[in-house]
């Protein structure tokens, strides 16, 4: 009985649903079409699969070079402000004093405020960063902290002090205790933030635009867009790049959904 | 025993450094180069000249006309996902069978890059494309060259921020509609209030929170959107859907670095002051639950 008052409402939205991601069916069709079908834009499945497309893409679209340099920058920048956030917030929620509330509300700042790029780009220069892996890695990590530590400070808040108490009477010190009993008890926030933080990075256009200025070091969103410059009348090839570029982004998706969600949901209450 | 005050901030000192050479820094030095004559040919030596950028840039007819567009964007799409989003997360809370593969299909878009979002939506509003194709079914055939004509252009950039995030916003929804207590709307439902009311009297103020969040995250996102409109238009037709981030890109590229400083410093405190604004009005509004 129960059920069946949602029968009707429950297909609207399933057809609701298929008609919202219906634009996507363009692309995931387009792939495998030639060039003259995918022009028309439309979701009939192609009449001939042509896997070819992708074969050209990753031959003519600097496919394989972006995608080392898209995991390296998002390995690096992942390991690295995960772990600094961890390591911050935990000390900044222990301390609990004046200076470390100050500390807090510092970081609260760039949740709100925009990375200045230009100044950004000077800094980099002078340090000779600038074009550098190392340089957009650490810029990445500096714009991705405050919200990665505030992840870090709500879910940290929620451990008990009698476990630094007991680790500090056996005589531990600080960085001892955080690496060998707090760090593996973030686990579950961990997951949210690595998985939160990769997907950002790996989706970024903007700051490798203007800090990378090399076509050797660009990443998949970067040669997506070059490539379709280059080849914008050829909808087959664009859509089998944007597969290319989103395929592993689903793959994460389809397997971390549940820390993804949670954490741009509970992330976002801290904001 | 440790106390408080004994622990050190040797583990905060990494993620300080970092935070401050590369955002903070950076913020400071934006307020010193916006009014110099900085620019690209000369990196180290620069004077300062006073007001002159921020004359130049305010006396500019294309940049008022992106603060204009930035402005019509963040606000239009934020009242749009903000509506889609709730009634959307209202929909989902109720026992469906298929609703959690429902809500991860509707939350993907979110998950993807702008790169590729902009790239299939360039084709949905192709002149011939599905954007026409739909409006050959209603019986309308204007075959526009969507995101090449001046009016539409911009309405189509917004489109696509409101579909690509509409989904998002619906999960922040689900969020806070999980938090209320059944207990309330089944005590109003036994003293006779209609599902009206129970909406409007109980649902949507202990909501309030998830609007603070969903009206905040989207607006900031909205001033701040570059990518997306790079893509889909890169400004153009002509200045059409220019917006402050590909503005100042656009004077960045030019080499003009102290007048595009000056640009990012407007946005900056543009998105600083109504954050604040509006945080204020929307915390007040909530109430203890």
């Amino acid at each position: 009985m129960k059920h069946r008052k949602y029968l009707i409402p429950e297909i609207c939205m399933i057809l609701f649903t298929m008609l919202m991601i219906s634009p996507l069916l363009i692309m995931v069709f387009g792939a495998f079409k030639d060039s003259v079908g995918a022009a028309a834009f439309d979701f009939t499945l192609p009449k001939q699969w042509e896997f070819g497309n992708f074969s050209f893409v990753i031959q003519n679209g600097n496919v394989v070079r972006a995608f080392i340099n898209s995991l390296i920058l998002t390995g690096f920048t992942t390991v690295f402000g995960v772990l600094l956030a961890a390591m911050a917030a935990f000390v900044i929620v222990r301390k609990d004093t004046k200076g470390s509330k100050g500390i807090y509300n510092y970081f609260l700042i760039g949740m709100i405020a925009p990375l200045q790029i230009i100044t950004t780009y000077a800094v980099l220069k002078v340090l000779h960063l600038n074009g550098t892996f190392i340089g957009l890695i650490m810029v990445y990590i500096a714009v991705n902290l405050p919200f990665n530590f505030f992840l870090f400070c709500s879910f940290i808040k929620g451990i008990p002090r009698e476990l630094d108490e007991s680790g500090f009477m056996d005589g531990a010190s600080q960085s001892c205790l955080f690496f060998k009993i707090i760090f593996p008890l973030l686990k579950p926030v961990t997951a949210t933030s690595i998985v939160i933080l990769a997907m950002s990075v790996w989706n970024d256009f903007q700051l490798p635009l203007y800090l990378l200025n090399t076509p050797k070091k660009w990443t998949l969103p970067l040669t997506v867009y070059n490539f379709y410059g280059q080849y914008y009348s050829k909808w087959n090839y664009v859509f089998a790049d944007c597969i290319i570029t989103a395929v592993p982004i689903l793959i994460v998706y389809l397997f971390a959904q549940k820390y993804i969600v949670e954490g741009m949901t509970s992330g976002a209450v801290k904001g | 025993m440790k106390k408080k005050g004994n622990y050190s901030y040797s583990l905060a000192v990494p993620a300080v450094v970092i935070y401050t050479g590369l955002f903070v820094l950076p913020m400071i030095l934006c307020f010193i180069t916006a009014f110099t004559n900085w620019n690209i040919r000369d990196l180290y030596h620069f004077s300062f000249n006073g007001l002159e950028n921020f004359v130049s840039i305010f006396s500019d007819q294309f940049f008022l006309l992106a603060i204009k567009n930035t402005l019509i964007f963040a606000v239009v799409t934020t009242v749009f996902k903000v509506a889609a989003g709730l009634m959307l997360a209202l929909i989902l809370t109720k026992p469906f069978k298929t609703r959690n593969i429902l809500r991860s299909l509707l939350y993907m878009p979110a998950v993807l890059s702008t790169v590729v979002i902009g790239l299939v939506f360039t084709a949905f509003f192709e002149m011939g494309g599905m954007w026409d194709k739909i409006l050959g079914l209603l019986g309308y055939s204007g075959n526009l060259i969507w995101l090449g004509n001046e009016k539409t252009a911009l309405w189509c950039v917004i489109a696509t921020e409101i579909w690509q995030w509409s989904g998002f916003t619906m999960m922040l929804f689900i969020a806070g509609l999980q938090g209320i207590s059944r207990d309330y709307l089944e005590a109003a439902q036994i003293d006779g209030a209609s599902s009206f009311q129970r909406f409007w009297k109980i649902t949507v103020p202990l909501l309030a929170p998830s609007f603070t969040i969903t009206i905040i995250t989207n607006l900031i996102g909205g001033l701040k959107v570059f990518d997306k409109v790079y893509v889909l238009t890169n400004g153009g037709p002509g200045y059409a859907t220019q917006v402050l981030g590909t503005y100042v890109y656009k004077s960045f590229s030019a080499g003009f670095l102290g007048k595009s400083s000056a640009m990012s410093l407007v946005l900056t405190v543009t998105v600083c002051i109504i954050t604040l604004l509006i945080n204020r009005q929307l915390v007040k509004r909530e109430v203890e639950a």
